[in-house]
């Protein structure tokens, strides 16, 4: 068989020859750098298309695009407070980038950005630096409060370094969800997908039952719309709450 | 008002109508969970997970810088562990805060 259910996620790059070199590591343009152009342009167009009227009744494309300003804003301002809705173009982008990238990925044919670990791994490392900085312009060091929790002096031995780990966890677990997630439901995809052409080809009464994971798939593919959407939602809430803690640290609770 | 600015009547009409249909569908529709029940399941374990391959991490690179293995690594991960528990204990109570706040928005 030519296609394994892995070979979807393979980067490969689209010109053979390297676009620039930096330090001696040639930087190739990929099949995963093309659909990151599509896919911003796409999010751009959709929402300067939808922006561009400006009609007090809005139209379909603006209803859209307003609704989706105001559902990152309500986020925003309910997880960080007022004063997050600095950080608005912020998690408009990342929300946004995840969002076409993951429904982007459920066309069949295209590559899933966010299927790639480097990717989400990535956006998750800016967003952990985004709060590091915020936490340090705001707070100066009085931001390291935040791993020592209020306790007696002796449980802090142990407590600072359980801190420090959990606040450490939080780019790896905002990159491996979101990568597992995508890699997961593509991958059981193709797999039943496989299954579909193996039983149809088996012919007789095996032909027939190709029908049950070709039902299958319909159901996953549901499921797979749900958690795109979900996952980006995920991604950008923990963003806010990251962001959240940065700007208020202890006061909240 | 004129003919030829029907913009206020056309908007309070809509405005009307929208309300109208807002009414019908806040009866109509069942209280929705704020959050589906998978992705919390997702977010508790790979908080768990993450947080003991971060210790074991964390302890196996210093038992490299300083030669001690498997000191580091034995304690880092048992750390790790605590701090996963931790997580997915932080995490419970923000989803449940979030929860409250959304059905107290959904009566009011």
């Amino acid at each position: 068989m030519a296609m394994t259910p892995m070979a979807q996620f393979s980067v490969k790059p689209l010109v053979s020859a390297p676009i620039l070199t930096i330090a001696g590591h040639p930087i190739y343009f990929t099949n995963q750098a093309l659909w990151m152009c599509v896919l911003v342009a796409a999010a751009s167009l959709f929402l300067i298309a939808g922006g561009a009227r400006r009609s007090m009744v809005p139209g379909r494309l603006q209803s859209m695009a307003e609704l989706s300003y105001e559902f990152v804003g309500n986020m925003i301002e309910s997880a960080a407070g007022k004063d997050g809705l600095r950080f608005f173009p912020f998690v408009f982008a990342i929300f946004f980038f995840v969002l076409f990238s993951n429904y982007f990925g459920l066309i069949p044919g295209v590559f899933t950005v966010t299927s790639q670990i480097a990717v989400t791994f990535a956006l998750a490392a800016l967003v952990i630096t985004v709060v590091v900085v915020t936490g340090f312009v705001q707070h100066g060091f009085r931001f390291l409060k935040l791993f020592v929790p209020e306790a007696p002096f002796i449980l802090l031995i142990l407590m600072v370094p359980i801190e420090v780990i959990s606040f450490l966890t939080r780019p790896i677990s905002l990159s491996v969800r979101l990568f597992a997630n995508m890699l997961a439901g593509h991958t059981m995809l193709q797999v039943f997908a496989g299954f579909v052409i193996a039983l149809a080809g088996a012919g007789g009464i095996l032909s027939a039952l190709s029908l049950a994971p070709m039902l299958l798939i319909i159901a996953i593919m549901a499921l797979e719309f749900l958690v795109a959407g979900l996952q980006a939602y995920v991604f950008a809430i923990l963003t806010c709450i990251y962001l959240n803690e940065a700007l208020h640290l202890h006061d909240h609770h | 008002m004129s003919d030829h600015t029907p913009e206020p009547d056309d908007l309070r009409e809509l405005g009307e109508r929208l309300d109208e249909a807002r009414r019908r569908e806040a009866a109509k529709a069942p209280k929705q969970a704020s959050v589906a029940p998978l992705s919390v399941a997702f977010r508790f374990s790979t908080e768990l997970v993450a947080a003991i391959i971060v210790g074991g991490a964390l302890g196996w690179g210093m038992d490299w810088l300083f030669g001690t293995r498997p000191i580091f690594m034995v304690i880092l991960f048992m750390l790790g562990a605590a701090a996963g528990i931790r997580n997915v204990m932080s995490a419970a109570k923000e989803i449940n805060e979030r929860a409250a706040k959304a059905a107290k928005d959904n009566k009011d």
